[in-house]
Formats: structure tokens, sequence, C-alpha cells
């Protein structure tokens, strides 16, 4: 009788179930953490409590209706998720937007960066007891969610992406409006960055924890400011360029340290970046012809092909593959990978050796969204087996 | 030991007025152009169906008009579309695609509450009653 599968569980240790309901985590995944006295010795990343099935909603919903069903695959990125499936339509149907069009498009994904990375931020700041400075970025928080109001219309679900374009154009009285927001908002990032900085009990429970170096980083494939933290120079809007990007002047920021504090940092400095981007695009904003494409005359038929496009979300690389068949108005396959996939289920290793305190540090600081990144797995009652279903036969239509 | 850098923010807030509102009894400052409720105008509205057809939250119901109202004759089938309010998204599909522009945009967004709420009064008010006979 041959041994197919050998499960390692460290026999003198304590199991501490962390999740998928707990005060420390912010989102529904279950950490296993086996501890010896306070250090943990070994991680087991569950996953499986979020799963909705999207990819599979997708291809039972024609090509325009998915643009709305894949925003609300996660609240926090919904401008990038719509932006990245718009931009395989715009591959597929062969259309491009105007400069105008895609210069707002580039505006709104800024502002979600910067409130989403404003959020996580202070998220860490609640984790490691600092409630006040939690409070404080909120409160700033609120000025972005403002100005993502006067640009898209909601303050959280954006709804702007559109195939050739936005949904809605902008007036010189909602320009100043948002710059004035953006303006009064520097300062204050400035003085967040110092706190990070120079705050005792932040470095304290920050610094040198959940190190990942250069190699594992890379071996590992994290994506976003997890990778861009140890160094790795992986950002998607510097290498593919897509929308406006090519002709607006950002940094990418990495930094070498690859502790939790750097993460963060990599962060902030991220939203220094998004902040200058979104005044250029202000003060740059180009008149080449109306960005609102008319959502009536939109080509109903989509012809048959397919098209892989990636963006950089605020938790890293963002990819979708939609394929058409050409014979009738679903797509025929959507597949969604996002960076928290990656980030998260990738991530057992960077708890080992440090204490149990440390595990809701480490996972804030990877930007969890577990929303996204639920996969399918097929449990058989029957037989109490469990089987990972892999993209290959997915993609084949359930035929083995 | 240093001193902490949040200490002055701390100070200041305590003698200034919060930050939050006594939310229904004050109302939230929105953008006039907020993605507040929407309902079909139906002097306008032809009942072509295509809102339902493009709504992704499947929130419109297209529903025969009552037998006392006055429809106008670009209106033959009398069906107008429903709104439920709880299903729906507010991504204004059906506002962008209605071929005779009917939707009425509003920026009212404080819904919520113990009862099923549906287009079904503000859409009829845009009728005229005729009295049965």
């Amino acid at each position: 009788m041959g041994v197919t599968k050998i499960v390692e569980i460290p026999v003198v240790t304590t199991e501490v179930p962390i999740g998928p309901q707990h005060p420390a985590l912010h989102e529904p995944v279950m950490l296993k953490v086996y501890a010896d006295g306070e250090e943990v010795v070994r991680v087991d990343v569950n996953t499986g409590y979020n799963h909705r099935g999207i990819e599979k909603l997708c291809e039972k919903n024609t090509f325009y209706r998915d643009i709305f069903i894949v925003s609300r695959v996660c609240g926090i990125c919904n401008a990038v998720h719509a932006n990245c499936y718009v931009r395989a339509l715009e591959q597929i149907l062969d259309v491009t937007p105007n400069r105008r069009a895609k210069f707002l498009r580039v505006l709104s994904m800024e502002l979600e960066r910067i409130h989403s990375h404003m959020l996580i931020n202070a998220v860490m700041a609640e984790i490691v007891g600092f409630e006040t400075l939690f409070m404080q970025i909120m409160l700033d928080r609120e000025k972005v969610m403002k100005a993502k109001e006067i640009l898209t219309g909601n303050r959280v679900s954006a709804d702007f992406m559109m195939v050739g374009g936005v949904r809605r154009d902008i007036d010189d009285v909602k320009k100043e409006k948002i710059k004035e927001i953006l303006l009064k908002l520097k300062p204050r990032v400035e003085y967040y960055v110092k706190v990070f900085e120079e705050d005792e009990t932040i470095l304290k429970r920050l610094i040198d924890v959940g190190k990942i170096n250069y190699r594992d980083a890379t071996s590992h494939s994290f994506v976003g400011p997890p990778a861009r933290a140890s160094g790795v120079r992986i950002d998607s809007r510097a290498s593919d360029k897509y929308d406006a990007y090519d002709e607006i002047p950002f940094n990418v920021v990495t930094r070498n340290e690859g502790d939790s504090w750097a993460r963060m940092m990599v962060r902030w400095s991220e939203v220094m970046e998004s902040i200058e981007m979104g005044l250029y695009i202000l003060n740059n904003l180009p008149l080449d012809g109306n960005p609102v494409p008319d959502e009536r005359r939109l080509p109903r038929k989509f012809p048959p092909g397919e098209a892989f496009t990636r963006v950089e979300a605020q938790r890293g690389e963002l990819t979708y593959y939609v394929m058409s068949d050409g014979k009738s108005q679903n797509p025929y396959r959507v597949k969604i990978r996002t960076p928290s996939f990656n980030n998260i289920v990738n991530s057992a290793f960077m708890y080992v050796g440090y204490s149990l305190a440390d595990v809701p540090v480490i996972l804030t600081s990877l930007d969890p969204c577990i929303s996204c990144m639920e996969r399918v797995t097929v449990i058989d009652l029957e037989k109490g087996t469990r089987e990972r279903i892999p993209f290959k036969q997915l993609s084949s239509g359930g035929k083995r | 030991m240093k001193r902490p850098k949040l200490l002055e923010t701390v100070l200041r807030n305590l003698v200034s007025k919060p930050a939050t509102i006594q939310y229904p009894r004050e109302k939230t400052t929105i953008e006039p152009d907020f993605r507040g409720i929407q309902y079909a105008d139906l002097s306008k509205c032809t009942g072509c169906s295509l809102c339902s057809i493009e709504c992704p939250a499947d929130a419109i119901k297209m529903t025969p008009i009552p037998q006392e109202y006055a429809v106008p004759k670009i209106n033959p089938r009398r069906l107008y579309p429903l709104i439920n309010y709880g299903k729906c998204v507010y991504c204004y599909r059906c506002v962008k695609v209605c071929p005779v522009n009917a939707y009425i945009v509003t920026s009212k967004y404080d819904i919520a509450g113990p009862t099923r709420y549906t287009s079904e009064d503000l859409s009829l008010k845009t009728l005229k009653e005729v009295k049965s006979q």
C-alpha cells in the first residue's frame, strides 16, 4: 500500500485557529497557526469562506452586463476590475477610446489607489493598537471618497468604465473641486508618513516583522506592494503603459527592507505619487472630443476572439482573460486572477519564527482582499474528498 | 522619551467640533449629480423592455400599467419598468440605454426601510389618472 499524501502536523505544539471571523482580521480567511509557546512554527492558510461564483455568473450574462458584475468582485478595487475587463472587450472589438477618456480613467483609478492604501494603513494602525491614528486617517480618507463622488457619481462603486470611454465627463467646476481636495490631502499624507516613520509604537510593532527577501518574493511570485517592498521592481503601469500611463509621469516606488514597515511605507509613497499624478491629470486634461460614448450605439455583436489584459490594482497585478466565441451575446469564458490570490495563498512561510501577536500584523501588511481571490474547490460528500479544479479543466467547459 | 507625534492633533480635536454628524436628523452633503434612485417618465416610455434586458442586477421587471391610467399611444403594450430598489445597484445602465431618454434621475439615496421600495408610485405619478366607469 503506497502512501499518497503526507500531512505534517507538528506534534508538540498548540493549534490556534485564527479566523474566519476574528476581531484581529478584517477579512474572512482562516489561518491555522501551530505555535510552540509564543513562537509560530507553521501556518496553514485556509480559504473558501467567500466564494460567490462570479466567473460563472459572467458567462451567463451579456458582455455589457458583465462590466457591472465584475465591478462587484471587490468593492475597493471596482474601477480597476472594470477597467481591466473593459480593455479586454476593447481589444476584442478593436475600439480605442480618446485621450481625454484615458486620462479620466487613470484619474478614477488613482483616486481609488489613494483611498485603498489609506484604508489599509488605517487598519494597520488599528491592529497595532493605535486607534487614534485609525480615526485620523479614516477622516482624511473621506475627502478622497468625496473626490470620487464628484468624479464618478458614487463614493465607492464607480461604474465609470464603458467600452470606448468613460460614463461621465467632468467640467471645470468639478475639476477645481477635485484639485482642491487633492491639495488639501497632500500635507495630511506627508504628516502620516512622518508618523509612520517616527512613532515608536508603530516602529516597534512593524520593523523586522514578516521579512521577505528578494529571492523569496520572486520565487513565491508576490505582486504589488509586498514585492516592491522587497526590492522587486514590478509594476504593470510601468511595464504595460496601458491607458494614459505612457503620458503621465510617475515613479515606481521600491524599498529594500522587505518587512511589514517597508510594505506600509511603499503604500504611503504610492499615495504621494498618486496625488501628484492626479494633479498632473487635472492640470493637463486633454480636450480631444467627447469621452462619453453613446451606450445605445455600441456594437451588439462581438467577433470571435480572446483578450488578455492586466492592470496594476492597489494590491498588485490583476489580470483578466476574456474569450468570445462570436456566436452568442455572452462571453465564452472570463478568467480573473487577482493579486491577493498570489499574495495570501503563498504567504504561509512568512509567519514562521515570529510571535503569535505578529500574525495579524503580517497578514494586514499584505493587504488581503479575500472576496477577490476565492477559487473553486469541489467536495465529494460521498467519498469525502476535496479537489481543486485547475484553470485548464475549467476552461474546457467541465470536460475531463 | 520622545513626545508622541499625534499629541498636538489629539489636543486640537478635543476642543473642536466632532467630524461625525447626527445622520437622520442632519443630512449628509452629497453632490447634485450623485447616482440616486431613478424612475421612468411614463409619458415618454414606450415599454420596449430594453432597460429590463440590460439591467445587470435583474432589478427591473416590465409590469402592466393599471387600467385606471391613460397611457400615451407610443406605449401600445401598456408596460412600464418597475424598479425594485432593494435589488438595484445604481449603475444607471437603464438610464444610459433608454432609446427615448425616459428616465428621470434623482440624488435621493436614503431608501432603507422596513417596507419594499419600488418605483411604482414615482412612475405612475407621471401619468394622468382616468376615472373608471
